[in-house]
């Protein structure tokens, strides 16, 4: 699909597009999907749950009282 | 991990009828918004039933959060008397829906459907503005902020046509 980027980047007055700016959408994110391919969306979105899965198999919460302290100079 | 990947072909290879509705569907259509189950709205022909039975029972799928010791057989019988399902399979979690919120039955939802060639396969995607009005009509805060996102995809399809 041919994107008009600049629709993205400057969205115009009324659109939605800066409807979806003023919601608090980060378009940057959806543009970089529509550069694309419909199967690469949906490699990356596996890529990405396996991320997600990754930490919840992997991070551990520290308690507050083994956690190193960072002092600020 | 490959889920969506493998759910999608595991359709693809069964040859289920169906529309890709829900996340996904806003993925392929270029959403940036990640999501987990594959929701799929199915065609409930006899035809279609049977192989959707015969395809879950491959995968070893089991109703999810249901008890484990609760009843079920899954067939195409048992398909044809209830409506949407939520599976947990050998591919992942799938999610059948016999209606779409806000859009209807399989029929419904399939008209105007884009289609989109990926790993292989042809799926049925449900037309963006469907979409659009599944995502309201479920008026969860999720689906509102979905929605946003997919209105400013349409608009920028509607804008590069006018250009």
């Amino acid at each position: 699909m041919q994107v008009d980027e600049d629709y993205f980047h400057n969205p115009p007055p009324g659109s939605a597009a800066a409807r979806a700016v003023e919601f608090g959408i980060d378009l940057t994110l959806t543009l970089e999907n529509l550069r694309l391919t419909p199967e690469e969306r949906i490699l990356k979105l596996d890529d990405h749950l396996a991320g997600i899965a990754w930490l919840k198999a992997n991070a551990r919460l520290i308690p507050p009282s083994e956690a190193t302290a960072h002092e600020s100079s | 991990m490959k889920a969506v990947r493998s759910q999608l072909e595991f359709l693809g290879r069964h040859d289920i009828e169906c529309v890709i509705s829900g996340g996904v569907a806003g993925t392929l259509h270029g959403s940036a918004i990640p999501t987990t189950a594959l929701d799929v709205c199915y065609s409930r022909t006899t035809a279609n039933l049977l192989r959707l039975a015969a395809a879950l029972q491959s995968v070893n799928a089991r109703l999810r959060n249901a008890p484990a010791d609760l009843p079920f057989l899954l067939d195409a019988e048992t398909l044809r008397k209830g409506l949407n399902f939520t599976f947990v399979t050998d591919v992942g979690d799938l999610d059948l829906l016999g209606e779409v919120r806000g859009i209807g039955s399989y029929d419904a939802a399939v008209e105007g459907a884009s289609s989109f060639q990926v790993l292989g396969h042809e799926f049925k995607v449900i037309a963006l503005d469907k979409l659009i009005l599944a995502k309201r009509a479920a008026g969860r805060a999720k689906d509102l902020i979905a929605v946003a996102e997919l209105e400013a995809i349409l608009g920028g399809k509607a804008h590069s046509d006018e250009q």
